[in-house]
């Protein structure tokens, strides 16, 4: 069922609500950070945080970075309600970094806290682990990472302790690991699923078997460097990841990029879209072991491959994006075809529709299964298709518009079930909004041209900045020291928000309904481990 | 004396080689269909079309490594495989091919129940063989393997026996005979429900429940490389063979068919290698259309709509041999 | 919950029946190639007249894939085309436009020294 995008709290000034709640304790900085920065100690930010929740239903941590302030640690938390988008700063000794968690006031923080602790040090006082969270299990104790003392290739992992004995167990399961090398993931991530019988009682996650260090590395590469490699933490939303960082330098260079860009960057961002969503339906399809739905989506995918080798040079890694603008024009004569070609794709989606809403063995294996409420869906933080497919109406193109989607007229899809069903048929559906989006564009390019000239070396400062990637949220944080190389890159990937969604939704249901249940999250771990 | 003539007809025709060379032709029917019917190629470049392509994959896998893991039960993991297949083989031994079986008898009356029985046994080793792996992918995949065989087994046999009652006896080489209407046209309600029945026996389909990879990785398969693989392989395929031999004898009219000239057996042969193709073709398609089903809901459908089906079925053919049928 | 097969038939079964008569969507590579766009990003080719040996494409390169050679005299950059990402931004930073794209993208080969691509008076296109 879809539901008009209806905000009841849009109107409440959470920035009043903190200086009357909190007046003298905190010190508001406004325009920095997102709408404001809110600086506070150690035990004041759950405060700010208790005030914000009570205030506004929709509020919500995007994520926690660390930062390595010399003598100090800086921890920023940036939150979103339903109008503002804004940062809470607080710092830590470095020889006592211990600060209080905020788990209980919400609950999706749990992943971010236990990230900043693994990479920075820092200490969350009530939201522990035994062992690593990102890192491996050989890391050696007593090293992070992301401070600026830690050479990267000076790092030596310890030895792999020696293999125990098991005892055979015979016609008793207990615990199934839908280990780093399975079938139905793509990429590899541990989940330990204990199961009593055929239900599902626990999961327990162990991500970080993709992570790069491409935070670390952005800091030793210059900012055009930098713009490849962010682009490469995905390979399915690269344009998107290359898009956000290049926002967040214009944003402290301040630059404006001109109208024709703007268009081109939309364009190239809804046909990844496009690419994207394509790709998870027929992935769906293949994980409840529907072969035939699979190969034709992924046949009718093609066609959007060749506009993007048409658009950019290359079938995946489009590298479009530079700073101040994009790298190659859109010549008139490319037109037509990437018309016809999204024409033809126009004209299969009833078909598709019809079979996501309609088929009797969809309906089977993907209505009720996996349900979301919409409460826990605002407390876990998610984002994206998730969240949409349950009620809660965020997307950052409606939310806070970028680029040129300020001018195109699209709909946002809600869908209030909150089950696999209802997250697919979200995707299903903005596959025809983003083809009426590129449609338009491309009616409405303006002209003029296409780039302008950024300075290659950054002047000191901070920039936040989001976009909406096919599979949600996506964030990043870009801070300069007037060098020509980052102090600290930070971006935070929707999956990395959405599995704690996964975690809670799997308990009670049977375990033949893992993998639907998870393959709607659309998880694409090499952007949860960056 | 030593009989050629049986010997011939045991190792070479309509026997062992005939079989297995069916099999891997029905395997290529198959893949072909499903390629097509998903609008792609499939097998192209083995052999003119990719014919040879099952054979390709079947060598492949003999010349893999064979590893066992240590925990498991060694004899019965190394011949449940090997067993089965035999014992399918030997099934379809039963069944007229080229006008009679393969030891040149006719028969004897009950031996519908006895092939059936083997094909009970066979999927029984099939468990036995995921079970004694000592895996946990295994040990599911196997217990969801006895579950649904054991469920459908039952009526799947009454569903067979419809075109024994029709026929007045137990014996194939007499119901296939018998049948100058094929029993599809006099039954078709048992030859729907019985098609259903035999893909959820076959494991294919909706109901390929225990070949789901996307949880359990392989099954019962798990732990098999190399050779046993390629015997469990060869073993489901044989299956589908034994099953789709099966409805042709109970409800297409077996091998019989007109002649036009020459030998009787070998259009006999033709006959039942075009009606086979032609069941194999419609389960095929069957799988190509539908998502997998979860396992409560597979066996939902057993007992709450395919047994309760299968005995009105039943009751409705005996219903139509003893009052209707005579008047026409 | 079953299939329910006879009331309401999946719109599946007419779309999987007519493509049995419909050409299969499959591209027969190798024996068939696809048609590229002139500007797709391939193997980078590299014009020896016009480089003045400034450097800039190895100081932009984000992968570390052009090391700048002594050849004649004049340093000259060597392309090493497995650590390649083909993004191009050499061609990009290079102020004499010396870096143009090519088509040719088979590129895979079993010997690793044929994708170190010397400078060298005479051009060669292709690997």
């Amino acid at each position: 069922m879809r539901r008009q995008n209806q905000t009841p709290n849009s109107n409440i000034d959470i920035i009043n609500v903190i200086e009357t709640k909190l007046k003298d304790k905190v010190q508001i900085q406004l325009g920095q950070l997102g709408k404001a920065a809110i600086v506070t100690s150690n035990g004041l930010h759950r405060d700010v945080l208790k005030a914000m929740v009570e205030a506004d239903e929709k509020t919500a941590i995007i994520a926690i970075t660390g930062l390595d302030l010399g003598a100090n640690l800086g921890v920023l938390y940036h939150i979103r309600t339903s109008n503002a988008f804004l940062t809470i700063r607080a710092e830590v000794p470095k020889d006592n970094p211990k600060i209080q968690t905020v788990i209980d006031i919400i609950p999706g923080a749990v992943f971010h806290e236990l990230e900043v602790s693994d990479l920075l040090g820092v200490v969350f006082e009530g939201n522990r682990l035994p062992g690593h969270f990102v890192l491996s299990e050989y890391w050696p104790e007593g090293v992070y990472p992301l401070r600026k003392d830690v050479k990267a290739s000076e790092i030596k992992l310890n030895p792999p302790p020696p293999e125990e004995e098991k005892q055979p167990e015979y016609g008793k399961i207990v615990k199934i690991i839908i280990g780093p090398q399975h079938p139905a993931l793509l990429e590899p991530e541990k989940f330990a699923v204990t199961v009593d019988g055929e239900t599902v009682t626990k999961v327990e996650p162990r991500i970080g078997y993709v992570h790069r260090g491409i935070e670390k590395a952005a800091e030793s590469r210059t900012y055009l460097q930098d713009v490849y490699l962010i682009e490469r933490i995905c390979g399915i939303c690269n344009t998107i990841h290359a898009c956000n960082f290049v926002e967040g330098v214009e944003k402290i260079l301040k630059t404006e990029v001109p109208p024709r860009a703007k268009y081109l960057r939309v364009i190239a961002l809804e046909l990844n879209r496009l690419h994207s969503h394509l790709l998870t339906l027929g992935h769906a399809g293949l994980e409840i072991g529907y072969e035939t739905l699979f190969q034709y989506f992924w046949r009718d995918r093609e066609p959007i491959m060749d506009l993007i080798e048409l658009t950019s040079g290359n079938r995946v890694y489009a590298s479009l994006m530079t700073v101040g603008g994009v790298r190659r024009d859109l010549k008139d004569t490319d037109l037509p075809k990437i018309k016809t070609t999204l024409e033809d794709l126009r004209k299969k989606l009833p078909f598709y529709r019809q079979i996501y809403r309609d088929e009797p063995s969809i309906k089977a294996r993907m209505q009720k299964v996996g349900v979301l409420k919409r409460e826990d869906a605002l407390k876990l933080c998610v984002v994206g298709p998730v969240a949409r497919g349950s009620g809660v109406d965020i997307d950052v193109r409606k939310d806070e518009p970028y680029e040129a989607y300020g001018e195109i007229p699209f709909k946002e899809i809600v869908y209030t079930e909150g089950d696999t069903w209802a997250r697919m048929n979200v995707r299903m559906n903005e596959v025809e909004e983003s083809i009426n989006i590129i449609e338009y564009a491309i009616d409405h390019l303006p002209t003029g041209p296409f780039r302008v000239k950024a300075p290659r070396v950054v002047p000191a400062g901070e920039a936040v900045n989001r976009v909406e990637a096919p599979r949600g949220e996506l964030f990043c944080y870009i801070k300069s020291n007037g060098t020509a190389f980052p102090e600290r890159v930070k971006v935070r990937t929707p999956t990395y928000a959405n599995i704690p969604a996964f975690l809670k939704t799997a308990i009670g249901e049977n375990i033949a309904d893992v993998p639907p249940n998870f393959v709607s999250l659309d998880p694409c771990f090499s952007c949860t481990d960056r | 004396m030593i009989d050629f003539d049986l010997i011939l007809r045991i190792l070479i025709f309509p026997g062992f080689t005939f079989i297995l060379l069916l099999t891997l032709f029905c395997d290529w029917v198959e893949r072909k269909l499903e390629a097509r019917l998903q609008n792609r190629v499939g097998p192209m470049v083995a052999g003119p079309g990719g014919i040879l392509q099952p054979l390709a994959d079947f060598i492949k896998l003999l010349t893999k490594e064979d590893i066992e893991p240590r925990d498991a039960k060694k004899t019965v993991f190394k011949f449940a495989p090997l067993i089965a297949f035999t014992i399918m083989v030997f099934a379809i031994c039963f069944l007229p091919i080229d006008g009679a079986s393969v030891l040149s008898t006719t028969g004897f009356n009950g031996d519908l129940i006895v092939i059936l029985t083997f094909s009970t046994i066979a999927s029984f080793l099939l468990f036995l063989s995921g079970w004694a792996s000592c895996n946990p992918y295994g040990t599911i995949g196997s217990a969801r393997v006895l579950t649904q065989f054991l469920g459908y087994d039952i009526p799947l046999f009454m569903l067979a026996l419809t075109p024994a009652f029709i026929a007045g006896s137990l014996s194939i080489f007499v119901i296939a005979s018998s049948q100058t209407i094929p029993y599809i046209l006099l039954a078709p309600w048992a030859f729907v429900l019985f098609i259903i029945a035999m893909q959820a026996e076959l494991e294919k389909g909706p109901f390929d429940v225990p070949d789901a990879e996307s949880e359990l990785v392989g099954g019962l398969e798990t732990e098999y490389t190399g050779a046993k693989l390629a015997f469990l392989h060869l073993t489901r395929d044989v299956q589908i063979v034994f099953g789709a031999a099966l409805v042709v004898e109970l409800f297409l009219g077996g091998p019989y068919g007109p002649v036009f000239f020459g030998l009787p057996a070998f259009w006999y042969s033709l006959w039942f290698v075009l009606k086979l193709l032609a069941v194999v073709i419609v389960a095929e398609y069957i799988t190509t259309l539908f998502a997998r089903l979860r396992i409560d809901q597979v066996l939902s459908a057993n007992w709450r709509i395919i047994l309760p089906a299968a005995i009105l079925s039943l009751m409705l053919t005996v219903a139509m041999v003893t009052w209707v049928y005579p008047l026409v | 919950m079953t299939k329910t097969k006879k009331s309401r038939i999946s719109p599946m079964w007419k779309r999987t029946v007519s493509h049995i008569f419909t050409k299969p969507a499959t591209t027969k590579y190798p024996f068939v190639k696809p048609q590229l766009p002139d500007d797709f990003r391939g193997q980078p080719v590299f014009d020896i007249k016009l480089c003045v040996s400034c450097g800039l494409c190895s100081r932009d390169c984000p992968a570390k894939a052009i090391e700048m050679v002594e050849v004649e005299g004049k340093r000259r950059p060597q392309f090493k085309l497995d650590q390649c990402i083909f993004c191009y931004q050499c061609a990009e930073s290079c102020p004499r436009n010396a870096i143009k794209s090519s088509v040719f993208y088979e590129l895979a080969t079993t010997d690793k020294s044929s994708l170190v691509i010397k400078p060298q008076t005479s051009v060669k296109k292709g690997a």
